[in-house]
């Protein structure tokens, strides 16, 4: 299905509608001015509607875990207020010139400025969505449209149709934000239309992993921005433990395996590896004997895993073995603590990487002073860390995991937890879907 | 290599107890062999601080290492010059990955007794000529699968007097052909000669579904038979109780459930697995089967599921001697059967893998879909 200014098409009129899309997309950024305002009240119209259950069936349907909780943190997001807070904290000074189409004041005061500053949408944005999550792709259009865009939607290709009918009910709605909005449901291996909506925007917004955006850069022509929201890495670092109360250890070691075997380890800011402030493997096995039954409770409340995905677990393990014993990488010393259903390994090397997930961790030693040799190894993969130390060694830690690339630093319980505010991999998504345009006064 | 020569000559197929030593010095062999000749193997081995010298009791072929197939769908192990292989076989690679597995000429002769016995004894062979509808691929050159071998080859087992394809090239690319295979059946279900299938058995059932909406029902000359093979691909969520297919072949071709005959093999494991009239997998005395816990890689007990290793020592061009399949299954006591079969017997219960699942962590779905 095709959603273009408000009404459905089959797929098979793709090339005919592409044809005249650019034309129509011109005629709109000339003649029109998206009314910020009327977005951020619709969104909230939708955010209302979804947490009186309008789409709950559709949802359930999706079969997602953990229901209830993402529909609260997805409807508070929608909410009037916390647009307005996130538009205030990503844009800042530019959030007004933006709404109201005036210059920048703050310039205007200074005796040195010669230019009037105005606040742009940057254009034309292109979403390649992901189908890691569902609604993920609705979200990126209405970051689009929150920054005055108009937005072009490629579907991923598992949406299963939920993405076009919120975002018709947007329009139903809000008809005004017609004109701002197209969703195609192109192959991602149809190059010749990924390059024709490429060729025709001002950003590609691309969301997915590795794979996904190196294809983009490779169809993507020079000068068009490119935002890429990749594929994360993120971890736990632990320091200290022994001087902490057992009482609130206890707590926070509960919360970690929780936090791991809720999320089930498949999110970008989901805990793969336990990192230990230590220098001794002995430590390592330590943490695992005492960590394992945390994680064995936490994995009592939720499924157990199918045998079948147990046994690919085993065998992927016992593949990445003889992957290393045949191309003679050195094969670094793993003993696996296995427990009811998950699993700790204690690793010899300190390298940042996947776990094999789904509540099996990996352990490691990390001494604060290797930190940066080694999380410098993942820049541009990092993402949250979890820090669990005593209260007096918090500032110290915190400054040198940020200086290492880390954008994220939350207790160990609540890592995959949303804040208001919050930047997005180290970014401000809004700031980046903006531009400036500057005037000189005569 | 007297005892592999000796174990494909065992004049009883499923004689598992007597040729259990025959079976260690086969393996014995056949294992020093691929340690001299195959140094990825040999590696495999001495990381696991195995040598073939340690096969001293049969107990010991579980402590050797298998491969599982995942290996061979990633790299080309091969323990003689490709010149000396008779002919090279790969599985059908549904993830766009597939094993390439070679054979010399002293293994295929192995499989070729082994096929000649195994087929006498359910008697697959006749001189009454037969019609053939393949469940499967045409052969084309551009398929190499064993899959598409083995079910050609299964087409010489009597004298073929035609051969009709489930799946044809079309356009450059494999598509069913369902209804040209249903006016096959109709047609020869008139005719004198008795028609065989072969295959894989979602495509009969398919077959036979699309008969019964259409109420077609025939009546196929005596002596028909059924044969089935290569598993449900990428039918699993299809997969059908066995039975309800039998029952169907019955109901809509008039072959008994007796003349329903089910083959399991991979080019991994390049042993026919043929079942007992009462459709049970009996092992062979050309392989050995070890049932491996799902978590620790252990051999269970008998009738405990896991994961299934199989064991031969049929070929010496790729080191297959042990492998580890993607099925889950579980052995169970010969006598539980009742055909008289002595040997235990293989159930096939499903397979390893991840449901759909959508990540966002950086290499997950690479890792996933991989392995």
């Amino acid at each position: 299905m095709i959603l273009y200014r408000g009404k459905l098409y089959e797929t098979s009129h793709q090339t005919k509608l592409l044809q005249k899309l650019e034309k129509d997309i011109n005629d709109t950024r000339v003649n029109k001015r998206l009314d910020i305002s009327k977005v951020i009240a619709s969104v909230d119209v939708i955010g209302q509607k979804l947490e009186n259950g309008v789409y709950r069936e559709r949802i359930e349907a999706l079969g997602m875990e953990g229901i209830e909780e993402q529909i609260r943190t997805i409807s508070a997001m929608a909410s009037r207020e916390s647009l307005e807070y996130r538009m205030a904290v990503e844009l800042g000074e530019l959030k007004e010139p933006l709404l109201s189409g005036q210059p920048v004041n703050v310039r205007q005061e200074s005796s040195l400025t010669e230019l009037d500053t105005y606040v742009y949408p940057l254009g034309t944005l292109f979403h390649i969505g992901a189908g890691n999550r569902e609604g993920l792709p609705v979200y990126s259009v209405l970051e689009g449209l929150l920054t005055g865009n108009v937005n072009i939607l490629k579907l991923p290709q598992a949406d299963q149709g939920l993405s076009i009918e919120i975002l018709q009910t947007l329009l139903e709605i809000e008809p005004s934000l017609a004109e701002f909005l197209y969703v195609f449901d192109t192959p991602s291996t149809d190059l010749d239309a990924m390059c024709a909506m490429a060729r025709m925007s001002d950003g590609v917004v691309v969301w997915g992993g590795d794979e996904a955006v190196a294809a983009v850069r490779r169809f993507a022509p020079p000068g068009i921005r490119l935002i890429e929201w990749g594929h994360k890495l993120s971890f736990a670092y632990l320091s200290g433990l022994e001087e902490m109360e057992e009482k609130a250890l206890d707590q926070e070691l509960q919360a970690l395996a929780e936090h791991i075997i809720s999320t089930r380890q498949i999110l970008c800011s989901s805990c793969q590896v336990i990192y230990l402030d230590q220098q001794d493997m002995e430590e390592v096995h330590k943490f695992c004997r005492r960590f394992l039954p945390y994680l064995e409770r936490a994995a009592l409340g939720f499924p157990a895993k199918s045998i079948g995905m147990r046994a690919q677990l085993s065998m992927s393990r016992y593949c990445d073995t003889l992957q290393k014993v045949i191309t003679k990488e050195k094969v670094s010393k793993r003993q696996v603590f296995h427990g009811r259903d998950c699993s700790l390994t204690a690793c010899e090397d300190m390298e940042l990487e996947l776990s094999e997930m789904f509540g099996n961790c990996l352990v490691k030693r990390l001494p604060k002073e290797k930190m940066p040799e080694m999380l410098r190894r993942k820049k541009g993969y990092l993402q949250t860390a979890g820090l669990l130390c005593p209260e007096g060694k918090r500032q110290e830690f915190l400054k040198r995991l940020a200086v290492c690339g880390v954008t994220r630093i939350t207790s160990v319980g609540k890592m995959s937890e949303t804040f208001s505010g919050e930047a997005h991999d180290g970014d401000y998504p809004l700031r980046r879907y903006v531009r400036v345009a500057d005037v000189t006064k005569r | 290599m007297k005892n592999r020569s000796r174990l494909f000559g065992w004049k009883e197929p499923f004689d598992v107890a007597r040729t259990e030593g025959l079976f260690l010095e086969a393996v014995k062999e056949n294992c020093r062999f691929q340690y001299e000749h195959c140094e990825p193997y040999r590696k495999i081995l001495e990381h696991f601080q195995f040598s073939p010298e340690d096969l001293k009791e049969n107990k010991d072929i579980e402590r050797l290492p298998f491969l599982p197939t995942w290996v061979f769908k990633n790299h080309t192990l091969f323990s003689m010059p490709e010149r000396r292989m008779l002919i090279q076989a790969t599985s059908s690679g549904t993830k766009g990955k597939f094993s390439r597995i070679g054979f010399e000429f002293s293994g295929l002769w192995s499989g070729l007794r082994m096929v000649w016995k195994i087929g006498r004894w359910r008697r697959l062979f006749s001189f009454c000529p037969a019609h053939y509808i393949v469940l499967g691929y045409k052969p084309h050159k551009g398929n190499q699968t064993a899959v598409t071998k083995t079910a050609y080859g299964a087409t010489l087992f009597t004298p073929a007097l035609s051969r009709t394809f489930a799946l044809k090239i079309k356009n450059g690319s494999y598509e069913p052909d369902l209804d040209g295979v249903i006016s096959a059946i109709e047609k020869h279900s008139k005719g004198r000669f008795p028609v065989r299938f072969m295959g894989f058995p979602s495509y009969l059932y398919f077959v036979l579904r699309k008969m019964e909406e259409q109420k077609i029902r025939v009546k196929l000359p005596k002596g028909s038979k059924i044969l089935l093979g290569g598993g449900w691909k990428q039918f699993y969520t299809q997969q059908v109780d066995k039975q309800i297919l039998y029952q169907l072949a019955e109901q809509v071709l008039g072959v008994k459930e007796s003349e329903v005959i089910e083959f399991f093999g991979a080019v991994e494991h390049p042993i026919l697995y043929c079942d007992c009239p009462k459709h049970h997998f009996h092992v062979p005395v050309y392989s050995r089967v070890v049932i491996r816990d799902v978590d620790t890689l252990k051999p269970v007990k008998m009738g405990e599921v896991g994961l299934v290793n199989l064991i031969t020592p049929m070929t010496l061009a790729t080191p297959i001697l042990s492998i580890m399949t993607d099925d889950l299954g579980a052995l169970h006591e010969g006598n539980e059967c009742g055909c008289g079969i002595k040997s235990p017997y293989l159930e096939i219960i499903g397979r390893v893998g991840f449901q759909d699942i959508q990540t966002c962590a950086a290499g997950a779905a690479a890792y996933l879909n991989e392995k």
